[in-house]
């Protein structure tokens, strides 16, 4: 194999393996909601589980309060000025009258035929 | 050249790289991914890794570990050599040890057919809701453990006088400043003739989810009992003091109303299981073909038997006894079937309702409790039969 087939050969395999994880990555947390805490919700709560974790509970602003603290109790880094815009944000998007979540399932390692 | 297990190792991550692929050609649902060795498996989380058996696979005595369920509070060890893996046994001991793989391996091995059940199995359907893992019907599963006696091990190392409790230091990986996985059982329990050091899993090695190379088994116990990648056993003089012994996985002694306060001298640590009931089959929400409708499931009680499991088609005003299987293990669930006859096409609720031998019984409701652990409400599935 020739210098340059060799480097054409490792770009497709690394535009390949891009293109599958990228999408595995993705199944793997899905985004919590939009508003203005996203980003730093997602920053601060999804760096030890993903955002399941989250997206499943059904709460209600007392027992947010006491997850948020307990969490930043555990290493959580959220910004002191934040902390009730986190438990404003994670009531208001999972409140204790919210349909559940639904989960999704395992897929089989290969497609089945 | 490479060696056989390297072999499987590549095989292995090959085959994880092709189910990679599968989101992008949209076979799966977005949802989904995959996980080697677990398939179908309800995703309550992927990291920490919690997984659910749909209640489907309850009509099988040995549950195979590809649909076990999975239970991580912290990240599996991210590195595990069973050449070098160790178990210390220390504590209020005459003689602290180090085994090896190899020599818990030659020690007599015991086998133990066991139904594992997460503590918190059934904490979505508490009302009001409560924080944790959102489990509804499958964190169940039953398997046959084997490994070495705890006891055979306590007893080299020479328990002393002082000693009364058995705590399980596994090799989880902590994040932040999360307090480490560490629970302990009391004295008789780690003796009793049933409690393993675990090697292995229906018969083969344990597989890393469920605790490779060794973890703790201790039957008719929720599951955080049994503690995985085990790497110290430590007799203590008390009951541990940690987070995961208190608050975590304690109940009131008494009921309490949601939102009542309760004191921690009013609460005791989860310890066996309920007497419950799991119909695996007709699915809930299934559309049946045939008024004769076969219904069958698992029942369980942790330390004691099944006595006996009723079946109610109108909201459980009458009850049929279920027929219950012939496999049978001490700390294992008990199948049984029940054939009903609907009397007319239309939609119908099936309860199923276990009792144990010591005559507890399962409630309409569950005793709620901050944490929702064991509930064990009657359970239900609502089916419409066509014809
Ligand atoms: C330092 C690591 C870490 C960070 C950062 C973190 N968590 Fe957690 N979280 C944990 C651990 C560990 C558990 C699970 C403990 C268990 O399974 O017993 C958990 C569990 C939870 C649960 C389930 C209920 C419970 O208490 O077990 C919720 C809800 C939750 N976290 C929300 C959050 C939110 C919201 C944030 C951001 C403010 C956050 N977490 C950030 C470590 C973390």
């Amino acid at each position: 194999m020739s210098q340059r087939s060799r480097l054409v050969l490792a770009v497709l395999v690394l535009t390949v393996l891009a293109m599958t994880c990228v999408p595995l990555l993705r199944a793997q947390s899905p985004e919590l909601p939009p508003g203005p805490m996203q980003g730093k919700v997602t920053t601060a709560c999804t760096e030890c589980h993903e955002s399941r974790i989250i997206l499943q509970q059904r709460l209600s602003k007392a027992a947010w309060t006491k997850e948020v603290d307990k969490m930043i109790k555990w290493g959580a880094v959220v910004d002191a000025a934040d902390r009730d815009g986190f438990i404003e944000y994670l009531s208001t998007n999972f409140p204790t009258d919210k349909p559940p979540y639904e989960a999704g399932k395992t897929s089989a390692e290969k497609r089945k035929k | 050249m490479i060696s056989r297990r390297d072999f499987l190792k590549r095989t292995s991550a090959a085959i994880a790289a092709a189910g990679a692929i599968q989101p992008l050609l949209g076979w799966a649902t977005e949802d989904s991914g995959v996980i080697p060795g677990k398939e179908g498996m309800i995703v309550r989380s992927f990291r920490f890794l919690d997984l659910e058996m749909p209640p489907e696979y309850a009509n099988l005595f040995i549950t195979p570990v590809p649909h076990f369920f999975v239970r991580d509070h912290m990240h599996e060890p991210s590195t595990l050599d069973a050449a070098e893996w160790r178990l210390a046994i220390g504590g209020e001991v005459e003689k602290p040890m180090t085994l090896s793989l190899a020599d818990l391996a030659k020690l007599e091995p015991h086998t133990v057919t066991n139904t594992l059940e997460c503590a918190g199995n059934g904490r979505a359907f508490h009302t009001p809701h409560v924080p944790g893992v959102q489990w509804q019907r499958g964190a169940v599963g039953t398997a046959r453990f084997s490994g070495p006696r705890l006891r055979d091990l306590l007893e080299r190392a020479g328990v002393k006088p002082a000693g009364k409790h058995v705590m399980f230091h596994g090799l989880d990986e902590v994040p932040g400043k999360v307090p480490p996985f560490i629970r302990s059982i009391p004295l008789d329990k780690a003796t009793d003739a049933d409690t393993l050091i675990a090697l292995q899993m229906n018969g083969a090695a344990l597989t890393k989810h469920h605790g490779f190379p060794a973890r703790a088994l201790v039957p008719g116990w929720v599951g955080a009992a049994s503690c995985k990648w085990l790497a110290e056993v430590k007799v203590l003089d008390k009951e541990f003091e940690g987070n995961f012994m208190n608050p975590g996985y304690r109940m009131p002694n008494q009921p309490i109303k949601p939102g009542e306060a309760v004191r921690p001298e009013e609460t005791h640590p989860v310890t066996a299981l309920n007497v419950k009931s799991l119909i695996a089959s007709p699915s809930d929400g299934a559309s049946l073909e045939s008024r004769s409708v076969h219904i069958q499931g698992a029942a369980w009680a942790g330390e004691t038997d099944i006595a006996r499991v009723e079946i109610s088609t109108d909201d459980g005003a009458t009850w049929q006894s279920a027929q219950l299987g012939k496999e049978h293990a001490h700390y294992a669930w008990r199948l049984w079937s029940h054939t009903w006859k609907a009397p007319k096409a239309g939609t119908y609720t099936i309860l199923s309702r276990a009792t144990d031998t010591q005559g507890r019984t399962q409630p309409a409701t569950a005793v709620w409790n901050p944490s929702g652990y064991l509930y064990n409400a009657i359970d239900q599935v609502k089916i419409h039969v066509a014809a």
